[in-house]
């Protein structure tokens, strides 16, 4: 079989959609970072298929910028939940109730 | 390349990186007058730009980074505003930093850092540099909301806005993927001359809605508003007033740039949802309002109905309508500051912000509460304030367009009742300042100089924007030029 544009595609929209669900549905906060981790990386799938298919590099290009911005992310996210963690005890987001009507 | 171009993002960059060097050699009492100097850096950015920069006339724009980055009028008077916000903002930080317990230095640096995000934002021209600074404003935030690391309220904000942030985040990458992906281009240029064929393709559509869900979130728009309230109420003073302006600002002229320079041709059969999510909005974030006591989350529900106020003159697809834009945006600057530089000042003994705490405040400093006063009446429009002027120019530019399409009409109703609706809950905030009989604490509140000159500055922004509408509306018709 031959392995085209489609199939990367399919393959990233794919890895969007569970971490999505991954998201939605998970109910721990680091369960969920990982979830939004994957659909960046779906992204950057869609992004390097498509600059190899069309023979345009910007969208690999691009992919660095998304990788980098990702490692900040995290970065910072991390260390946003372990400080919420020591306060708290809980990386629950059921937990997180102090803000609210 | 021109370096003069970036002369704006090298030096805030350069001052912010400058902070973090001398914070290592000086003593702890003497960091708190490290925001002064950061104040005073960034005023004197704001000089040089109005008196060094020129505006480039029109289709005569700078661009750096083979056309990555543009320098137009649009960008120019954008970083003119994101320049004075965060001005203000510093000396509303120096004000508030007893109340942060570590790191000072860094959260002056922090603000600075995220004005450079600003600052690179106005200039976009390319999706890849779009991402970029969006990402250097949107992280910077994350750690400026949780900043007061021992209030656990602080921190679940941060928590809430950085997985609603990181979710809107790959949703605009994803549909930067597919608009790659079928139009082989990233620039706004390339993808204007592409997006003409195809208009009619689902996938590319599907990646637009994607991309302004992204851009939505940073404007608070619904249905993208659901992190606004926890966060503003959690959030430090001062970083939720810059969240509430700066953020929403870079959104906005990102929203400008995309929607008229990348897909004019789309954007033209797109009124119809730009209604849709304005008419959302003014609802929403006015009836939502109604019931808070927490000023600082009334002021995010109202903020929401602000960003619809402002897709009012998106909508209209006019010139006119994106020039009402940004002289409204010019007021809210002045207006939001004023506001939340008096909950900083008043409210600095109590812990959470509760409307009632603001009971006596006329007795307790007659500034402030004629501050807040004006404030709320330029929010609920009350000429001859800013905000009365703003909203009658958007109603304008929307009326403008109404003969072509009814929907405008709904439109026009829509806002207007939502007006009617936020006089109540922003009147409530004055009631309670003149009226209230519950004043527990008369001693009066002692304003430090640089806050005295900041209150001033809002005051006097508040009235000329109001009186004199005809220098800063020539200004944006001038810039919005740069928009085809």
């Amino acid at each position: 079989m031959n392995i085209g544009l489609e199939h990367y595609l399919a393959v990233s929209m794919l890895l969007f959609c569970l971490g999505l669900l991954g998201v939605i549905a998970r109910r721990n906060l680091l369960i969920i970072y990982m979830s939004l981790e994957l659909m960046l990386n779906a992204a950057n799938l869609a992004l390097v298929a498509c600059s190899r298919f069309t023979h345009n590099l910007d969208g690999q290009v691009f992919v660095f910028f998304i990788i980098t911005v990702a490692a900040a992310e995290v970065a910072v996210g991390l260390a946003l939940i372990v400080a919420l963690y020591r306060k708290r005890q809980t990386a629950h987001v059921e937990d997180l109730t102090l803000l609210k009507l | 390349m021109n370096t003069l171009l970036l002369s704006h993002e090298l030096l805030v960059l350069a001052l912010g990186l400058g902070l973090l060097l001398v914070d290592l050699w000086l003593p702890l009492p003497a960091k708190r007058k490290l925001g002064y100097v950061a104040a005073l850096g960034t005023g004197l950015i704001l000089l040089y730009s109005l008196v060094c920069v020129r505006v480039p006339p029109e289709g005569a724009a700078g661009y750096a980074f083979s056309q990555m980055y543009v320098l137009d009028g649009l960008a120019l008077f954008f970083k003119r505003f994101f320049l004075l916000a965060a001005l203000l903002v510093l000396l509303l930080s120096v004000e508030f930093a007893d109340r942060i317990t570590s790191g000072l230095s860094e959260y002056y640096a922090l603000v600075l850092f995220a004005l450079a995000g600003m600052l690179f934002a106005a200039s976009a021209n390319n999706f890849t540099l779009l991402f970029a600074a969006l990402e250097l404003i949107t992280i910077t935030f994350y750690i400026l909301t949780s900043f007061q690391r021992h209030r656990v309220a602080s921190l679940e904000a941060g928590v809430k806005y950085l997985v609603i942030g990181a979710l809107s985040t790959a949703f605009m990458v994803f549909g930067i993927a597919l608009v790659y992906g079928l139009s082989h281009t990233l620039s706004f240029d390339g993808l204007a001359r592409a997006a003409g064929a195809l208009g009619g393709n689902r996938v590319f559509l599907f990646g637009l809605v994607l991309i302004l869900a992204g851009l939505g979130f940073k404007i608070a728009v619904v249905p993208f508003q659901i992190w606004v309230p926890d966060v503003y109420q959690g959030a430090p003073v001062p970083t939720t007033a810059f969240l509430a302006i700066g953020s929403k600002a870079a959104g906005f002229v990102l929203l400008l740039r995309v929607l008229f320079l990348a897909v004019p041709d789309i954007t033209a059969h797109w009124p119809h949802l730009l209604m849709l999510l304005s008419g959302a909005s003014i609802l929403y974030g006015n009836l939502c309002a109604i019931p808070q006591r927490n000023l600082k989350r009334l002021l995010g529900y109202s903020g929401i109905a602000h960003a619809g106020y402002l897709l009012l003159g998106v909508a209209a697809l006019s010139a006119a309508g994106r020039a009402a834009v940004l002289y409204y945006l010019s007021g809210y600057l002045f207006t939001v500051l004023a506001a939340f530089t008096v909950i900083c000042v008043a409210l600095r003994q109590v812990d959470g912000e509760d409307l009632g705490a603001l009971a006596g405040l006329h007795r307790r400093s007659p500034l402030l509460a004629a501050t807040m006063t004006l404030a709320m009446a330029s929010f609920a429009g009350i000429p001859p304030l800013a905000g009365f002027f703003g909203k009658f120019l958007l109603l304008k530019a929307v009326l403008e367009q109404a003969p072509a399409c009814a929907a405008y009409y709904y439109l026009t109703f829509l806002a207007l009742a939502g007006i009617v609706i936020s006089l109540y809950y922003y009147f409530n905030v004055v009631r309670v300042i003149y009226w209230s009989a519950n004043a527990t604490d008369l001693s009066p509140i002692p304003i430090s100089g640089p806050i005295r000159l900041a209150i001033y500055a809002c005051i006097a922004g508040m009235l000329y924007l109001g009186l004199f509408p005809g220098g800063i509306l020539n200004l944006a018709t001038e810039a919005v030029k740069a928009l085809p």
